[in-house]
Protein backbone atom coordinates (compact mmCIF):
# COMPACT_ATOMS: atom_id res chain seq x y z
CA UNK A 1 0.00 0.00 0.00
CA UNK A 2 2.76 2.38 1.01
CA UNK A 3 4.69 1.47 -2.11
CA UNK A 4 1.62 2.20 -4.26
CA UNK A 5 1.12 5.59 -2.62
CA UNK A 6 4.80 6.43 -3.05
CA UNK A 7 4.68 5.47 -6.74
CA UNK A 8 1.56 7.56 -7.29
CA UNK A 9 3.18 10.50 -5.51
CA UNK A 10 6.29 10.24 -7.68
CA UNK A 11 4.17 10.05 -10.83
CA UNK A 12 2.16 13.05 -9.76
CA UNK A 13 5.30 15.01 -8.96
CA UNK A 14 6.76 14.17 -12.38
CA UNK A 15 3.53 15.21 -14.06
CA UNK A 16 3.53 18.55 -12.22
CA UNK A 17 7.19 19.11 -13.10
CA UNK A 18 6.60 18.24 -16.76
CA UNK A 19 3.55 20.47 -16.85
CA UNK A 20 5.44 23.34 -15.28
CA UNK A 21 8.31 22.93 -17.74
CA UNK A 22 5.93 22.77 -20.69
CA UNK A 23 4.11 25.84 -19.45
CA UNK A 24 7.38 27.68 -18.94
CA UNK A 25 8.83 26.78 -22.35
CA UNK A 26 5.56 27.43 -24.17
CA UNK A 27 5.00 30.55 -22.13
CA UNK A 28 8.35 31.99 -23.18
CA UNK A 29 7.00 32.45 -26.66
CA UNK A 30 3.94 34.30 -25.55
CA UNK A 31 5.03 36.26 -22.50
CA UNK A 32 4.60 40.00 -22.79
CA UNK A 33 2.25 42.18 -24.81
CA UNK A 34 1.99 42.29 -28.57
CA UNK A 35 3.58 45.25 -30.38
CA UNK A 36 0.28 47.11 -30.66
CA UNK A 37 -0.18 46.85 -26.88
CA UNK A 38 3.01 48.74 -25.96
CA UNK A 39 1.61 52.24 -25.87
CA UNK A 40 2.42 52.65 -22.19
CA UNK A 41 6.02 51.49 -22.69
CA UNK A 42 6.54 54.43 -25.05
CA UNK A 43 6.04 56.94 -22.25
CA UNK A 44 9.16 58.59 -20.89
CA UNK A 45 8.29 57.71 -17.32
CA UNK A 46 8.16 54.01 -18.21
CA UNK A 47 11.80 53.99 -19.35
CA UNK A 48 14.13 52.29 -16.86
CA UNK A 49 16.16 55.48 -16.50
CA UNK A 50 14.17 58.39 -17.95
CA UNK A 51 16.29 61.12 -16.31
CA UNK A 52 19.89 59.86 -16.48
CA UNK A 53 21.58 63.03 -15.27
CA UNK A 54 19.40 63.08 -12.18
CA UNK A 55 19.97 59.39 -11.54
CA UNK A 56 23.72 60.00 -11.87
CA UNK A 57 23.55 62.86 -9.34
CA UNK A 58 21.70 60.69 -6.81
CA UNK A 59 24.07 57.75 -7.35
CA UNK A 60 26.96 60.14 -6.84
CA UNK A 61 25.62 61.12 -3.41
CA UNK A 62 25.17 57.51 -2.34
CA UNK A 63 28.51 56.42 -3.77
CA UNK A 64 30.33 59.12 -1.81
CA UNK A 65 28.64 58.23 1.51
CA UNK A 66 28.24 54.43 1.37
CA UNK A 67 30.42 51.36 0.77
CA UNK A 68 28.29 49.88 -2.03
CA UNK A 69 28.06 50.95 -5.62
CA UNK A 70 26.73 49.59 -8.89
CA UNK A 71 23.74 47.36 -9.50
CA UNK A 72 21.80 49.58 -11.84
CA UNK A 73 25.03 50.01 -13.78
CA UNK A 74 28.73 49.57 -13.20
CA UNK A 75 30.33 49.66 -9.76
CA UNK A 76 32.69 52.52 -9.00
CA UNK A 77 32.14 56.10 -9.88
CA UNK A 78 34.87 57.06 -12.28
CA UNK A 79 36.14 59.49 -9.67
CA UNK A 80 37.89 59.62 -6.31
CA UNK A 81 34.68 60.43 -4.48
CA UNK A 82 34.83 57.42 -2.20
CA UNK B 1 23.24 51.39 -17.50
CA UNK B 2 22.64 48.50 -19.89
CA UNK B 3 20.18 49.19 -22.72
CA UNK B 4 16.78 47.64 -22.24
CA UNK B 5 13.73 46.30 -24.00
CA UNK B 6 11.91 49.56 -23.40
CA UNK B 7 14.71 51.41 -25.13
CA UNK B 8 13.95 49.23 -28.12
CA UNK B 9 10.34 50.33 -27.97
CA UNK B 10 11.34 53.85 -28.85
CA UNK B 11 13.09 55.22 -25.79
CA UNK B 12 10.00 56.87 -24.42
CA UNK B 13 9.22 59.07 -27.35
CA UNK B 14 5.61 59.18 -28.26
CA UNK B 15 4.70 60.69 -31.58
CA UNK B 16 6.25 60.32 -35.00
CA UNK B 17 8.64 63.28 -34.96
CA UNK B 18 10.93 61.76 -32.35
CA UNK B 19 12.03 58.20 -31.72
CA UNK B 20 13.17 55.34 -33.97
CA UNK B 21 13.61 56.22 -37.59
CA UNK B 22 14.07 59.93 -37.03
CA UNK B 23 17.07 62.12 -36.42
CA UNK B 24 16.82 64.18 -33.27
CA UNK B 25 18.93 65.39 -30.35
CA UNK B 26 18.28 64.92 -26.69
CA UNK B 27 19.66 67.32 -24.10
CA UNK B 28 19.61 66.44 -20.42
CA UNK B 29 21.08 68.64 -17.71
CA UNK B 30 20.96 68.85 -13.93
CA UNK B 31 22.29 71.01 -11.13
CA UNK B 32 22.81 69.35 -7.78
CA UNK B 33 23.30 71.26 -4.54
CA UNK B 34 24.22 69.09 -1.58
CA UNK B 35 24.85 70.14 2.01
CA UNK B 36 25.63 68.10 5.10
CA UNK B 37 24.39 69.06 8.55
CA UNK B 38 26.72 70.73 11.04
CA UNK B 39 28.68 72.70 8.46
CA UNK B 40 30.24 69.62 6.95
CA UNK B 41 30.61 68.96 3.22
CA UNK B 42 28.86 71.18 0.70
CA UNK B 43 28.88 70.36 -2.99
CA UNK B 44 27.63 72.03 -6.15
CA UNK B 45 27.53 69.80 -9.19
CA UNK B 46 26.23 70.91 -12.60
CA UNK B 47 26.17 68.38 -15.43
CA UNK B 48 24.83 67.96 -18.93
CA UNK B 49 24.62 65.34 -21.67
CA UNK B 50 23.86 65.74 -25.34
CA UNK B 51 22.77 62.68 -27.32
CA UNK B 52 22.24 62.66 -31.06
CA UNK B 53 19.96 59.90 -32.36
CA UNK B 54 20.32 58.79 -35.98
CA UNK B 55 17.73 57.36 -38.36
CA UNK B 56 19.07 53.83 -38.05
CA UNK B 57 19.36 53.62 -34.29
CA UNK B 58 22.77 55.30 -34.00
CA UNK B 59 23.42 57.19 -30.74
CA UNK B 60 26.32 59.56 -30.14
CA UNK B 61 26.51 61.03 -26.68
CA UNK B 62 28.69 63.58 -24.88
CA UNK B 63 28.55 64.36 -21.17
CA UNK B 64 30.20 66.93 -18.91
CA UNK B 65 30.11 67.13 -15.11
CA UNK B 66 31.72 69.70 -12.85
CA UNK B 67 32.01 69.31 -9.10
CA UNK B 68 32.97 71.80 -6.39
CA UNK B 69 33.22 70.32 -2.92
CA UNK B 70 34.27 72.01 0.31
CA UNK B 71 33.64 71.92 4.04
CA UNK B 72 34.59 69.87 7.03
CA UNK B 73 35.14 66.16 6.72
CA UNK B 74 35.83 63.63 9.51
CA UNK B 75 39.53 62.76 9.57
CA UNK B 76 39.00 59.28 11.08
CA UNK B 77 40.13 60.02 14.64
CA UNK B 78 37.75 59.38 17.55
CA UNK B 79 36.49 62.20 19.83
CA UNK B 80 38.17 62.60 23.22
CA UNK B 81 37.50 64.41 26.49
CA UNK B 82 40.54 66.57 25.80
CA UNK B 83 41.56 68.84 22.96
CA UNK B 84 43.27 67.10 20.04
CA UNK B 85 45.79 68.51 17.57
CA UNK B 86 46.29 67.34 13.99
CA UNK B 87 48.85 68.26 11.36
CA UNK B 88 48.97 67.98 7.57
CA UNK B 89 51.66 68.92 5.03
CA UNK B 90 51.54 72.33 3.44
CA UNK B 91 53.44 73.84 0.53
CA UNK B 92 54.73 77.35 1.02
CA UNK B 93 55.40 79.74 -1.81
CA UNK B 94 57.92 82.40 -0.85
CA UNK B 95 59.03 82.93 2.73
CA UNK B 96 57.26 81.14 5.55
CA UNK B 97 55.69 82.96 8.44
CA UNK B 98 53.39 81.48 11.06
CA UNK B 99 49.83 82.71 10.52
CA UNK B 100 46.27 81.68 11.26
CA UNK B 101 44.28 80.99 8.12
CA UNK B 102 40.71 81.91 7.57
CA UNK B 103 39.64 78.35 6.81
CA UNK B 104 38.34 77.11 10.10
CA UNK B 105 41.07 78.25 12.43
CA UNK B 106 43.87 76.16 10.93
CA UNK B 107 47.31 77.48 11.69
CA UNK B 108 50.29 77.45 9.36
CA UNK B 109 53.49 76.56 11.18
CA UNK B 110 56.90 76.78 9.50
CA UNK B 111 59.06 73.67 9.64
CA UNK B 112 62.87 73.58 9.68
CA UNK B 113 64.10 73.12 6.09
CA UNK B 114 64.97 69.55 5.22
CA UNK B 115 66.85 68.21 2.22
CA UNK B 116 64.78 68.88 -0.88
CA UNK B 117 61.97 70.52 1.10
CA UNK B 118 62.89 74.17 1.39
CA UNK B 119 60.15 76.41 2.72
CA UNK B 120 58.24 73.47 4.15
CA UNK B 121 55.37 74.06 6.56
CA UNK B 122 52.53 72.28 8.28
CA UNK B 123 48.88 73.11 8.68
CA UNK B 124 47.76 72.58 12.27
CA UNK B 125 44.16 72.34 13.40
CA UNK B 126 42.69 71.60 16.79
CA UNK B 127 39.52 69.78 17.81
CA UNK B 128 37.82 70.85 21.06
CA UNK B 129 37.05 68.24 23.76
CA UNK B 130 34.10 65.90 23.15
CA UNK B 131 33.90 66.86 19.47
CA UNK B 132 34.24 64.72 16.35
CA UNK B 133 37.59 65.58 14.73
CA UNK B 134 37.03 67.08 11.29
CA UNK B 135 39.39 68.71 8.84
CA UNK B 136 37.83 72.00 7.81
CA UNK B 137 40.40 72.55 5.12
CA UNK B 138 38.78 70.03 2.76
CA UNK B 139 38.21 71.41 -0.71
CA UNK B 140 38.23 69.86 -4.16
CA UNK B 141 37.21 70.49 -7.75
CA UNK B 142 36.39 67.90 -10.38
CA UNK B 143 35.78 67.95 -14.10
CA UNK B 144 34.43 64.80 -15.72
CA UNK B 145 33.92 64.17 -19.42
CA UNK B 146 32.31 61.13 -21.06
CA UNK B 147 31.35 60.10 -24.57
CA UNK B 148 29.77 57.03 -26.13
CA UNK B 149 28.59 55.69 -29.45
CA UNK B 150 26.15 52.84 -30.15
CA UNK B 151 24.35 51.43 -33.16
CA UNK B 152 22.78 48.19 -34.44
CA UNK B 153 25.56 45.90 -35.61
CA UNK B 154 24.96 42.87 -37.85
CA UNK B 155 22.76 40.40 -36.00
CA UNK B 156 23.06 42.38 -32.76
CA UNK B 157 20.31 44.79 -31.80
CA UNK B 158 22.95 47.18 -30.52
CA UNK B 159 26.67 47.41 -29.88
CA UNK B 160 28.37 50.37 -28.28
CA UNK B 161 31.59 51.80 -26.90
CA UNK B 162 32.20 54.55 -24.37
CA UNK B 163 35.02 56.36 -22.59
CA UNK B 164 35.31 58.79 -19.73
CA UNK B 165 37.88 61.01 -18.06
CA UNK B 166 37.64 62.63 -14.65
CA UNK B 167 40.22 64.94 -13.05
CA UNK B 168 40.35 66.25 -9.50
CA UNK B 169 43.14 68.08 -7.71
CA UNK B 170 44.40 64.80 -6.30
CA UNK B 171 42.74 62.08 -8.38
CA UNK B 172 42.38 61.02 -11.99
CA UNK B 173 40.08 58.35 -13.44
CA UNK B 174 40.07 57.00 -16.99
CA UNK B 175 37.22 54.67 -17.94
CA UNK B 176 36.39 52.63 -21.03
CA UNK B 177 33.31 50.49 -21.57
CA UNK B 178 31.47 48.49 -24.19
CA UNK B 179 28.11 46.75 -24.47
CA UNK B 180 26.08 44.49 -26.71
CA UNK B 181 22.34 43.87 -26.58
CA UNK B 182 19.96 41.51 -28.30
CA UNK B 183 16.19 41.77 -28.44
CA UNK B 184 13.96 38.71 -28.59
CA UNK B 185 10.32 37.77 -28.36
CA UNK B 186 8.92 40.59 -30.49
CA UNK B 187 11.26 42.96 -28.62
CA UNK B 188 9.62 42.19 -25.28
CA UNK B 189 12.87 40.67 -24.04
CA UNK B 190 16.32 42.23 -24.06
CA UNK B 191 19.53 40.61 -22.92
CA UNK B 192 22.62 42.76 -22.51
CA UNK B 193 26.26 42.42 -21.58
CA UNK B 194 28.28 45.47 -20.57
CA UNK B 195 31.96 45.56 -19.71
CA UNK B 196 33.71 48.39 -17.88
CA UNK B 197 37.36 49.06 -17.16
CA UNK B 198 38.93 51.86 -15.18
CA UNK B 199 42.43 53.07 -14.38
CA UNK B 200 42.65 55.51 -11.47
CA UNK B 201 45.59 57.51 -10.18
CA UNK B 202 45.68 58.96 -6.68
CA UNK B 203 48.18 61.79 -6.12
CA UNK B 204 47.19 63.21 -2.73
CA UNK B 205 48.38 66.52 -1.40
CA UNK B 206 51.37 65.70 0.76
CA UNK B 207 52.13 62.39 -0.96
CA UNK B 208 51.24 58.80 -0.16
CA UNK B 209 51.71 57.96 3.54
CA UNK B 210 53.22 54.59 4.39
CA UNK B 211 50.58 52.22 5.80
CA UNK B 212 50.13 52.71 9.55
CA UNK B 213 52.84 55.36 9.68
CA UNK B 214 52.37 58.10 12.28
CA UNK B 215 50.68 61.40 11.42
CA UNK B 216 53.43 63.43 9.80
CA UNK B 217 53.44 66.99 8.37
CA UNK B 218 56.29 66.30 5.96
CA UNK B 219 55.80 65.58 2.29
CA UNK B 220 56.12 61.88 1.54
CA UNK B 221 58.53 60.59 -1.11
CA UNK B 222 55.89 58.49 -2.92
CA UNK B 223 53.61 60.91 -4.71
CA UNK B 224 51.15 58.70 -6.63
CA UNK B 225 49.62 55.22 -6.68
CA UNK B 226 47.29 53.51 -9.13
CA UNK B 227 44.20 51.34 -9.04
CA UNK B 228 42.71 49.28 -11.85
CA UNK B 229 39.15 48.07 -12.12
CA UNK B 230 37.37 45.58 -14.37
CA UNK B 231 33.70 44.72 -14.21
CA UNK B 232 30.71 43.53 -16.14
CA UNK B 233 26.92 43.71 -15.94
CA UNK B 234 24.61 41.08 -17.38
CA UNK B 235 21.10 42.45 -17.81
CA UNK B 236 17.70 41.01 -18.60
CA UNK B 237 14.80 43.33 -19.28
CA UNK B 238 11.27 42.13 -19.88
CA UNK B 239 8.09 43.90 -20.91
CA UNK B 240 6.01 41.52 -18.81
CA UNK B 241 2.57 42.98 -19.47
CA UNK B 242 1.21 46.10 -21.12
CA UNK B 243 1.88 48.07 -17.93
CA UNK B 244 4.72 46.18 -16.23
CA UNK B 245 8.41 46.55 -17.08
CA UNK B 246 11.01 44.51 -15.23
CA UNK B 247 14.79 44.64 -15.19
CA UNK B 248 17.18 42.20 -13.56
CA UNK B 249 20.95 42.83 -13.46
CA UNK B 250 23.89 40.88 -12.16
CA UNK B 251 27.09 42.89 -11.67
CA UNK B 252 30.63 41.75 -10.99
CA UNK B 253 33.51 44.07 -10.29
CA UNK B 254 37.16 43.60 -9.38
CA UNK B 255 39.42 46.39 -8.15
CA UNK B 256 43.14 46.07 -7.62
CA UNK B 257 45.70 48.57 -6.37
CA UNK B 258 45.70 51.55 -4.02
CA UNK B 259 42.33 51.87 -2.27
CA UNK B 260 43.45 53.48 0.97
CA UNK B 261 42.29 56.99 1.89
CA UNK B 262 45.61 58.87 2.11
CA UNK B 263 44.19 61.63 4.34
CA UNK B 264 42.43 59.44 6.88
CA UNK B 265 43.77 58.66 10.35
CA UNK B 266 42.93 56.00 12.88
CA UNK B 267 43.41 56.81 16.56
CA UNK B 268 45.62 54.70 18.79
CA UNK B 269 44.21 54.99 22.32
CA UNK B 270 45.30 53.88 25.77
CA UNK B 271 43.83 50.42 26.36
CA UNK B 272 42.47 51.43 29.80
CA UNK B 273 41.64 55.14 29.71
CA UNK B 274 40.71 55.37 26.03
CA UNK B 275 42.71 58.59 25.76
CA UNK B 276 44.30 59.18 22.33
CA UNK B 277 48.04 58.49 22.24
CA UNK B 278 48.78 59.05 18.56
CA UNK B 279 47.30 58.87 15.08
CA UNK B 280 48.23 56.48 12.28
CA UNK B 281 47.45 56.65 8.58
CA UNK B 282 44.94 53.94 7.71
CA UNK B 283 45.64 50.88 5.53
CA UNK B 284 43.16 48.99 3.30
CA UNK B 285 43.53 45.80 1.26
CA UNK B 286 44.71 46.22 -2.31
CA UNK B 287 42.07 43.92 -3.75
CA UNK B 288 38.29 44.21 -3.67
CA UNK B 289 35.81 42.02 -5.53
CA UNK B 290 32.12 42.85 -5.44
CA UNK B 291 28.93 41.34 -6.78
CA UNK B 292 25.41 42.68 -6.81
CA UNK B 293 21.95 41.76 -7.95
CA UNK B 294 19.56 44.52 -8.94
CA UNK B 295 15.85 44.09 -9.64
CA UNK B 296 13.67 46.96 -10.79
CA UNK B 297 9.97 46.96 -11.58
CA UNK B 298 7.89 49.72 -13.13
CA UNK B 299 4.11 49.62 -13.11
CA UNK B 300 1.93 52.02 -15.03
CA UNK B 301 -1.44 52.39 -13.31
CA UNK B 302 -2.92 55.09 -15.50
CA UNK B 303 -2.28 58.39 -13.74
CA UNK B 304 0.51 56.92 -11.62
CA UNK B 305 3.76 55.08 -12.27
CA UNK B 306 5.25 53.01 -9.46
CA UNK B 307 8.97 52.25 -9.46
CA UNK B 308 10.22 49.61 -7.02
CA UNK B 309 13.84 48.45 -7.01
CA UNK B 310 15.83 46.14 -4.77
CA UNK B 311 19.58 45.59 -4.64
CA UNK B 312 21.73 43.07 -2.83
CA UNK B 313 25.47 43.79 -2.71
CA UNK B 314 28.35 41.78 -1.32
CA UNK B 315 32.11 42.28 -1.50
CA UNK B 316 35.37 40.67 -0.43
CA UNK B 317 35.90 43.32 2.28
CA UNK B 318 32.97 41.82 4.17
CA UNK B 319 30.46 44.51 3.27
CA UNK B 320 26.95 43.18 2.64
CA UNK B 321 24.26 45.70 1.81
CA UNK B 322 20.57 45.74 0.96
CA UNK B 323 18.83 48.62 -0.77
CA UNK B 324 15.15 49.23 -1.46
CA UNK B 325 13.81 52.21 -3.39
CA UNK B 326 10.22 53.15 -4.06
CA UNK B 327 8.84 56.10 -5.97
CA UNK B 328 5.36 56.97 -7.11
CA UNK B 329 4.89 59.36 -10.00
CA UNK B 330 1.48 60.99 -9.88
CA UNK B 331 0.47 62.87 -13.00
CA UNK B 332 -1.35 66.14 -12.33
CA UNK B 333 -3.07 66.45 -15.67
CA UNK B 334 -1.13 66.49 -18.94
CA UNK B 335 1.64 68.90 -18.04
CA UNK B 336 2.90 68.27 -14.55
CA UNK B 337 3.50 65.58 -11.96
CA UNK B 338 4.76 65.06 -8.46
CA UNK B 339 6.87 62.12 -7.39
CA UNK B 340 7.42 61.26 -3.72
CA UNK B 341 10.22 58.74 -3.16
CA UNK B 342 11.80 56.77 -0.35
CA UNK B 343 15.03 54.82 -0.13
CA UNK B 344 16.20 52.47 2.58
CA UNK B 345 19.79 51.19 2.75
CA UNK B 346 21.59 48.97 5.23
CA UNK B 347 25.21 47.83 5.19
CA UNK B 348 27.40 45.69 7.40
CA UNK B 349 30.90 46.82 8.36
CA UNK B 350 34.02 45.94 6.39
CA UNK B 351 35.94 43.27 8.25
CA UNK B 352 38.87 45.65 8.84
CA UNK B 353 36.77 48.56 10.12
CA UNK B 354 37.87 49.73 13.57
CA UNK B 355 36.65 52.73 15.52
CA UNK B 356 40.18 52.92 16.96
CA UNK B 357 43.22 50.81 17.81
CA UNK B 358 44.70 50.38 21.30
CA UNK B 359 48.29 50.37 22.46
CA UNK B 360 47.78 46.92 23.98
CA UNK B 361 47.18 45.19 20.67
CA UNK B 362 49.46 44.35 17.77
CA UNK B 363 48.72 46.22 14.56
CA UNK B 364 46.19 44.33 12.42
CA UNK B 365 46.93 43.64 8.76
CA UNK B 366 44.48 46.34 7.69
CA UNK B 367 42.42 48.93 9.52
CA UNK B 368 40.27 51.91 8.64
CA UNK B 369 38.02 54.15 10.73
CA UNK B 370 36.17 55.46 7.67
CA UNK B 371 32.46 55.72 8.53
CA UNK B 372 31.60 54.57 5.02
CA UNK B 373 33.04 51.19 5.97
CA UNK B 374 31.13 51.02 9.27
CA UNK B 375 27.78 49.30 9.73
CA UNK B 376 24.85 51.70 9.39
CA UNK B 377 21.41 52.24 7.99
CA UNK B 378 20.49 55.17 5.83
CA UNK B 379 17.15 56.55 4.74
CA UNK B 380 16.30 59.08 2.06
CA UNK B 381 12.99 60.79 1.55
CA UNK B 382 12.46 62.94 -1.50
CA UNK B 383 9.88 64.83 -3.49
CA UNK B 384 10.00 65.86 -7.12
CA UNK B 385 7.86 68.23 -9.14
CA UNK B 386 8.02 68.07 -12.92
CA UNK B 387 6.58 70.47 -15.44
CA UNK B 388 6.28 69.87 -19.17
CA UNK B 389 6.86 73.31 -20.65
CA UNK B 390 6.39 72.13 -24.22
CA UNK B 391 5.66 68.62 -25.52
CA UNK B 392 9.44 68.04 -25.75
CA UNK B 393 10.75 70.21 -22.92
CA UNK B 394 10.60 69.35 -19.26
CA UNK B 395 11.80 71.16 -16.17
CA UNK B 396 11.83 69.51 -12.78
CA UNK B 397 12.76 70.32 -9.22
CA UNK B 398 13.48 67.78 -6.54
CA UNK B 399 14.69 67.82 -3.00
CA UNK B 400 15.53 65.21 -0.45
CA UNK B 401 16.87 64.48 2.99
CA UNK B 402 19.45 61.77 3.59
CA UNK B 403 20.10 60.38 7.06
CA UNK B 404 22.67 57.88 8.34
CA UNK B 405 21.96 55.97 11.55
CA UNK B 406 24.74 53.95 13.16
CA UNK B 407 26.05 52.72 16.47
CA UNK B 408 27.95 55.51 18.21
CA UNK B 409 28.35 53.60 21.46
CA UNK B 410 29.81 50.15 20.75
CA UNK B 411 29.57 47.76 23.70
CA UNK B 412 33.34 47.26 23.84
CA UNK B 413 34.22 50.97 24.03
CA UNK B 414 36.88 51.64 26.66
CA UNK B 415 37.52 54.42 29.18
CA UNK B 416 36.50 57.91 28.09
CA UNK B 417 35.30 56.55 24.72
CA UNK B 418 32.21 55.18 26.46
CA UNK B 419 31.05 58.78 26.84
CA UNK B 420 31.67 59.72 23.21
CA UNK B 421 29.53 59.30 20.12
CA UNK B 422 31.84 57.27 17.90
CA UNK B 423 29.57 57.18 14.85
CA UNK B 424 30.74 59.80 12.37
CA UNK B 425 27.78 59.51 10.01
CA UNK B 426 25.89 62.50 8.78
CA UNK B 427 22.57 63.96 7.71
CA UNK B 428 22.39 65.77 4.39
CA UNK B 429 19.91 67.75 2.36
CA UNK B 430 20.02 68.03 -1.41
CA UNK B 431 18.24 70.00 -4.07
CA UNK B 432 18.26 69.27 -7.76
CA UNK B 433 17.03 71.08 -10.85
CA UNK B 434 16.74 69.07 -14.05
CA UNK B 435 16.09 70.23 -17.59
CA UNK B 436 15.40 67.89 -20.52
CA UNK B 437 14.89 69.07 -24.07
CA UNK B 438 14.55 67.11 -27.31
CA UNK B 439 14.98 68.95 -30.59
CA UNK B 440 15.67 68.45 -34.28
Amino acid sequence: MHRFVATRAKTLARAILAGALTFTVAGCGTIGPDPWQKDLMAKREMQPDPYPMETAAAEHIYFSKEASSGGRGFAGGGCGCN
Amino acid sequence: MPPTAADAQGGGYEGGEFGPGTFYTEQSSALLIYEEAGGRVMAIEPGATLTAHGEYGEQLSFGLTIDAVSGATPNGAVPADQSQTFVTPLKIHGSCSTVTTASGGSQVVCLPPTQGQLNSAERVYKTPPNTLPVDKGFSDRRVGFAMSYAQPLGPLSEAGLGAGYSLERDYQAITANGHITQNFNADDTTLSLSINSEIDSSFPYGGIPAPFSQMDPHFKPVTARQKTQLGFVVGWTEVVTRNWLMQLNYSFDSQSGYQTDPYRFISVVDAVSGEPLNYLYENRPGSRVSQSGFWENKFDFGPTVTDLSLRYYKDSWGVVSKTAELSERINLGQRSYIEPSARWYEQSAANFFRYYLTNAQALPGFASADTRLNAFTSTTFGLKYGLRITPRTELDFSGGYYRQIGNGHPADAIGQLKQQNLFAGTDAAFFLVGYNWDFH
